[in-house]
């Protein structure tokens, strides 16, 4: 338990340097947005009303009013976001690949700590974890800075201001990663684990028997695939439909359960007897 | 302390005729101290094993002593070392013999040869 | 005692080793000796645990390998295992963090004897002092065996001259130390072990004293003799 949590802090101490100067773009794009659309607001705002003389009633009617879902759809809000996810997606891969590659093979001294084997790759999968969290924690902190900002530029008149709340609410596609109730949030990133958890096995496998590893990664990929659409199999082409949504997921949760625990159990193995440095 | 080994003569016995040179020489004298084993593989540039090898042989033969567990010391017994300087002298003809003896020559020719020879290096 | 039994690996079809057995004691210094290829690192990793065996059976101490192992056995690879960003001190950190066996005294003797900074970055190190760094970073540890592969391969003279004061010194002393190397000539003088490989067998084992003694051989010798005759 102590080398684990040691080996979760290195991992993430290993990240640090990336991790900050993604939080930084984040904010710095994201709050470049928000003074940007802001302004263009105010200067059409501006144009239409002492140029073409349109009462401000008028303009609200003809162009609507200012708010954060107009920042939020712009690619200044969600490209970081999508650059972050990226980063993790690519991470997720490199947490293992940078260990076996460059002259200094830190693979030798992982997998000769006197700690169990299984460890490492519990820590690289926490850091995963920890690193989403950390990403989304920092979204949530800086959107009410960035609702500030467009307070100051845009007149109260002319803007609907926002909850965080409503904010995230506005685009159902960001519901995975900023989940709105814990119920989903265990269910979005228990999903998100299991799916970590079967490409680490995938890379291990990799790792393993090499380019034979690579086909038997996606052999195990497609395994996984299969038992988590094997409660929708069987409901539509068995008991037809015999299920409530509400027993559909939680055997889907049990499902995965057994993705998740079924990963762990043979990375474990492939780390005890099948690895290669 | 530097020695150059050779290869096919176990070292143990190289060290301890190192230590008989020594003693021969009079760089060691009687009754003083030793290096310990480690001292000793690390002055040498040998393994420890070896070295404690060599103290085991010089011991069996009475060149060292160990009082306790004081560190060893050069035998004050001058039987044995006199015996050292003998067994060197002995050797090195014996190895001067086995080299001359092909070449045909007469003992008489090899000893004046020898005479005059040792006489020019002491100058 | 380190015991190799009947060793075989594969690497696709090719036996890389097949058949390999010796014993390695503590307190001696074993030597696998063959040309580059042989097999040598991956018997080491095998005995670490780091690449799957086909056949046989490796014992520490009567006792197949498991985590707490590594508190007895450590494995110095010919390249470090440290990262290149990592300070010396950092490197140093990381294994007081984890090995209960690190041993920081002597860590800060090798240091000095070495001439080394503890605050250099790995990735800055001269050839030769990232190989010290690494025999450092292994032999600081208080464990039972240390395994070094190649540790004079490809370094300048003084590093190497450096590298074997340590064989002769307290750093091995007690030890049980299994080396590889293709090349014997430097450390005849050291060992006391010496294994010949070829062909994925062992071709000759030897006490290397015993065989002075016995035949007034060199291991030199006797390598010409077994590979060429």
């Amino acid at each position: 338990m102590n080398r684990y949590l040691k080996l979760v802090n290195f991992e993430f101490n290993r990240f640090v340097k990336i991790y900050v100067v993604l939080l930084a773009i984040t904010l710095i794009t994201q709050i470049i947005g928000v003074i940007l659309k802001s302004r263009e607001y105010v200067a059409n705002a501006n144009e239409a009303i002492y140029q073409e003389q349109l009462s401000t009633s008028e303009f609200l009617s003809q162009y609507g009013t200012m708010s954060f879902d107009t920042i939020v759809r712009s690619v200044w809000f969600l490209g970081p976001i999508a650059l972050c996810a990226g980063a993790v997606a690519f991470y997720i891969f490199l947490i293992w690949y940078r260990d076996w590659f460059g002259k200094n093979t830190f693979i030798y001294r992982l997998l000769m700590l006197p700690t169990a084997r299984l460890n490492v790759f519990l820590a690289k999968g926490t850091t995963i974890l920890l690193v989403t969290l950390g990403f989304i924690g920092f979204q949530l902190i800086i959107l009410p800075i960035e609702t500030t900002i467009l307070k100051w530029i845009v007149p109260k008149d002319f803007r609907v201001d926002m909850g965080v709340h409503e904010i995230i609410g506005a685009i159902p596609e960001l519901h995975l990663i900023f989940p709105q109730s814990f119920i989903e949030f265990v269910l979005s990133y228990g999903a998100g684990m299991m799916v970590v958890f079967v490409l680490f096995t995938a890379i291990l496998l990799e790792r393993s028997f090499r380019w034979k590893g690579i086909l038997m990664g996606v052999a195990y990929g497609v395994v996984a695939l299969f038992i988590m659409l094997s409660p929708l199999l069987v409901q539509d082409f068995v008991v037809d439909g015999y299920f409530y949504i509400s027993e559909m997921v939680l055997l889907e949760v049990l499902v995965g359960c057994i993705v998740i625990a079924l990963s762990i159990w043979f990375s474990n193995y492939l780390l005890k007897r099948k690895i290669r440095v | 302390m530097k020695v150059d080994f050779n290869k096919r003569d176990p070292v143990y016995v190289q060290v301890v005729r190192h230590f008989k040179e020594q003693i021969a020489k009079g760089m060691l004298e009687p009754g003083q101290e030793i290096p310990s084993r480690r001292e000793l593989a690390n002055q040498l540039k040998i393994n420890p094993n070896t070295a404690q090898r060599a103290y085991k042989e010089m011991e069996g033969q009475g060149l060292i002593y160990t009082e306790r567990n004081l560190p060893s010391k050069i035998t004050k017994d001058e039987k044995v070392l006199g015996s050292v300087r003998e067994e060197l002298i002995v050797e090195a003809v014996d190895s001067f013999i086995a080299s001359i003896r092909p070449i045909d020559v007469s003992v008489e020719e090899v000893l004046d040869l020898v005479k005059e020879k040792y006489e020019q290096e002491k100058k | 005692m380190i015991e190799v039994k009947e060793l075989i690996k594969k690497f696709g079809r090719k036996k890389v080793l097949d058949g390999v057995s010796f014993t390695a004691n503590k307190g001696e210094i074993t030597c696998l000796i063959g040309i580059n290829g042989v097999g040598k690192t991956t018997i080491l990793n095998a005995i670490m645990a780091l690449t799957p065996i086909h056949g046989g059976e490796i014992l520490i101490d009567g006792k197949a390998i498991h985590k707490d192992s590594y508190e007895k056995i450590t494995f110095i690879p010919d390249a470090i295992t440290m990262l290149p960003q990592m300070r010396i001190a950092d490197a140093m950190e990381f294994m007081a963090d984890f090995y209960e066996s690190w041993n920081q005294e002597r860590a800060t003797e090798m240091l000095r004897f070495f001439k080394l900074k503890e605050t250099e970055r790995i990735s800055s190190l001269s050839k030769g002092n990232t190989a010290k760094v690494n025999l450092l970073l292994g032999l600081a540890l208080d464990v039972d065996y240390v395994l070094m592969d190649e540790p004079f391969s490809g370094i300048d003279m003084f590093s190497r001259e450096q590298i074997a004061d340590v064989f002769t010194s307290h750093l091995i002393e007690d030890r049980g130390v299994i080396i590889t190397t293709h090349e014997i000539h430097d450390i005849e003088h050291l060992i006391d072990k010496a294994i010949l490989l070829d062909n994925g067998t062992v071709l000759k084992a030897f006490n290397t004293e015993d065989l002075r003694e016995s035949e007034g051989k060199s291991v030199t010798d006797v390598m010409r003799e077994v590979y060429q005759g």
